[in-house]
């Protein structure tokens, strides 16, 4: 079964967020845990690390800015 | 290596760093999956705090009571809260420990002990003092532990349930983790104060200083501390020194901490450092722990997976749990037909309203030993300020008729919590104008802990306050009329009596309501009035409005002291051969709309009567479901009356006339019949 990504929530005030860099491209494999891309906010940038083991999806730009809970691609 | 080397048994040791490994297993669970967009909940994360709950685990039993705060997932974990129920209720999912309608601020899970959880700061320990009561009360030896910040020492509930365990010798213990922040402002800038638990001595018992992140030392000293409470030595005020090293809330670190002082709190977290302790004295080799790790999260893998399996709670579910029945809740367009009393027989005395209701508490207190009453001045030889509970206390003892401190939330959390472990607390409220001062424990604790338990627990409780009004020279504070205030709030009934023998039996039916019942006693009717009221006991229905008056022409719908002028204002109307319907509500919420709107077609006219404020009163509400249901059938729209908007004036002059009195009742009147 294919995990979403989505731009996260992560704090109460937070209403969209960054995609900084990919560090992965589309087709590639990743592990549970790998640091998948950089998410800057107004508060902080942070890694987001991958929450399942797969090959990468990536559907949209790094460098741009999107709502939370935009789907950004998948881990299949 | 031996033991007074490290200053606690290493399998003491171990298993406080199996706990540890499993809270971290969650905090990274959830964090985790908060980044990666999988869970969209909010999170107060408790990293670095671990150590705290964790040793307190090896120290209480599921017997134990708890209390805890929306940052105590840490808690809920070592408390022994099942992990899948407890994801799947952050989650808001069926599955929930509480059916996903509180979340993961408000799990309530009484098969671990841990009772209640609470999203306001400082609300926590009134509540704990409740449960600590109802141990105390039942001879039980479990203690009861409060978890709050430091930052919820700045609130008055805290200061106030200190004062009221130290004065009752309560077994409960105040844990101040005290992670250096208070949401996002650090210390030096919220209190002057050196430190919290000198507070305790302030106040007359014991406060200790640990090192909350030292699992030996802090075992020792919990050790010590939960014996002397179990014993019946009386609360201590632990504080519990730790580091916040996450933001108030959301994922990552604690962005408002300067570099130096997280690197600095991070050389004393207490798994890192525990783990190292493990290894370093030969308890433990790196293959075990990682062991113990996987273990953990293995747990919670497999508790995350459920628990995304189950489905999302359904909107089905909207006004379940409200009320222990859901036809008490009120909905547009259903109006439930409930059966009236029986009629009243048997031997009476002649009672006033006042001696009416020290009588329902004597009956209830007689047949159920886990009835109590609490308020200020309650106890003998005054039974309250108007004499609502005289002779109780000489009857029943000190401890069934409890006088308290001046302190309104202290009573209504203590009535929350004994109740929520299973007592009928009474409490008192002098004024209802006092309510302001514990609104937060009545609407935000006693009205929601059904809902947001999906009612794993709940707090059959009974409030009796008294309302002033149409006295004189009480001013603004001691005369309002606030029943609008509680019954905005869903999840508490309120009751309204006019009468010595409807305020017996309906007291007698709230102290035995599964939920939380206000009642509230016009001072003005307490001895004003007698009546030839039953002894024994006897049930007026909640829900079941009473037609005092039959008449044709108009329907006067009231309830307490205002029902008295709206009868002497129907004598008048008569005289102008009005002749007119009144109808006393005598309970607000659950609201007999049926017999209101029964009435009202037959009448066609109806006019509102209350002594509240009438902008945005009760009034309002219940003319708006007559003109709804009973469009095309009336010969004028409902109207209502009530007091001016203005605060209640010292003047009796004003006073009299801001208040619908039978003259203006009148004038409302005719004004409808000309329609």
């Amino acid at each position: 079964m294919a995990t979403e990504l989505t731009i996260p929530k992560l704090e109460m005030s937070m209403t969209e967020g960054t995609l900084a860099e990919w560090m992965f491209e589309s087709g590639d494999h990743v592990n549970e845990g790998d640091v998948i891309y950089i998410l800057e906010t107004d508060k902080t940038a942070r890694e987001i690390e991958s929450p399942a083991t797969g090959i990468i999806t990536v559907t949209v730009a790094d460098g741009e800015t999107y709502p939370c809970g935009t789907v950004i691609g998948e881990i299949a | 290596m031996a033991q007074g080397n490290l200053g606690i048994e290493p399998e003491m040791l171990k298993a406080i760093y199996g706990q540890m490994a499993r809270i971290r297993a969650v905090d990274k669970a959830i964090q985790a999956g908060l980044s990666s967009g999988k869970f969209t909940f909010t999170y107060w994360p408790m990293t670095g705090q671990e150590c705290i709950p964790a040793t307190v685990s090896q120290l209480t039993t599921e017997r134990d009571y708890m209390v805890t705060t929306y940052r105590g997932i840490h808690d809920q974990v070592a408390k022994g809260v099942d992990l899948y129920g407890m994801f799947a209720e952050a989650l808001g999912r069926e599955g929930g420990l509480n059916k996903g309608k509180g979340g993961s601020p408000h799990i309530s899970d009484p098969s671990s002990g841990s009772m209640v959880t609470s999203a306001i700061v400082g609300a926590g320990p009134v509540i704990a003092n409740g449960l600590a009561i109802s141990a105390k009360q039942r001879g039980e030896d479990r203690v009861t532990i409060v978890n709050f910040g430091d930052g919820a020492t700045s609130i008055g509930p805290v200061h106030e349930a200190m004062n009221l365990a130290a004065t009752w010798k309560l077994p409960v213990i105040f844990m101040c983790q005290n992670n250096q922040w208070g949401e996002y402002t650090p210390i030096p800038e919220y209190t002057a104060s050196p430190n919290f638990f000198g507070r305790a001595e302030a106040l007359g018992f014991r406060g200790v200083q640990l090192d909350g992140n030292d699992p030996a030392a802090f075992y020792k000293g919990m050790k010590e501390v939960i014996d002397s409470v179990r014993a019946g030595n009386g609360p201590v005020f632990v504080e519990a020194l730790t580091y916040r090293m996450g933001p108030h809330a959301g994922v990552g670190d604690n962005y408002n901490a300067t570099k130096d002082a997280l690197a600095a709190a991070k050389e004393r977290t207490p798994i890192e450092k525990t783990r190292a302790l493990l290894i370093d004295a030969g308890i433990s080799s790196e293959d075990e722990l990682n062991a113990v790790e996987a273990a953990a999260k293995g747990e919670v893998d497999d508790a995350v997976a459920r628990a995304l399996a189950s489905p999302v709670t359904p909107a089905s579910e909207t006004t379940v749990d409200v009320f222990a029945d859901d036809t008490c809740v009120p909905k547009r367009g259903v109006y439930p037909v409930r059966e009236a009393e029986a009629e009243l027989t048997g031997e009476t005395k002649t009672m006033t309203m006042a001696g009416a209701i020290v009588d329902a508490q004597d009956v209830a207190m007689a047949a159920n030993a886990e009835v109590f009453l609490l308020g200020e001045d309650v106890g003998d030889p005054h039974g309250g300020t108007f004499g609502t509970n005289k002779g109780l206390q000489t009857k029943y003892g000190p401890l069934r008729v409890r006088n308290t401190p001046i302190s309104e939330s202290a009573i209504i959390g203590a009535a929350i919590g004994s109740s929520i472990a299973g007592m009928n607390p009474i409490a008192e409220i002098m004024f209802c104008d006092f309510m302001g001062v514990c609104l937060d424990q009545i609407a935000n604790h006693a009205a929601k802990q059904r809902y947001m338990s999906g009612s794993a627990t709940h707090a059959p409780m009974t409030i009796r306050m008294q309302v002033g009004g149409a006295i004189g020279g009480f001013g603004a504070q001691h005369s309002q009329s606030l029943e609008a205030w509680l019954t905005h709030v869903p999840g508490i009934k309120v009751l309204y009596p006019s009468n010595p023998i409807d305020a017996k039996g309906m007291l007698l039916s709230a102290v035995n309501d599964p939920d939380p019942v206000v009642v509230l006693e016009s001072i003005m009717l307490l001895f004003t009035q007698k009546a030839e009221v039953p002894t024994g006991d006897y049930r007026i229905p909640l829900g079941v409005a009473k037609v005092c008056r039959e008449g044709s022409d108009v329907t006067l719908i009231s309830y307490g002291w205002e029902l008295h002028n709206c009868l002497a204002a129907a004598e008048e109307l008569a005289k102008d051969g009005i002749n007119a319907e009144v109808i006393d509500l005598r309970s607000l919420v659950p609201i007999d709309y049926y017999r209101v709107l029964e009435s009202v077609k037959k009448t066609k006219r109806a006019v509102v009567v209350h002594a509240a404020v009438e902008f945005c009163g009760l009034g309002a509400e219940i003319c708006s479901t007559i003109n709804e249901e009973l469009w095309g059938q009336l010969k004028a729209p409902a109207i209502r009356l009530g007091a001016d908007y203005a605060p209640i004036a010292y003047s009796r002059e004003i006073e009299m006339s801001q208040v619908p009195n039978t003259d203006a009742i009148v004038a409302r009147v005719r004004a409808s019949m000309k329609s």
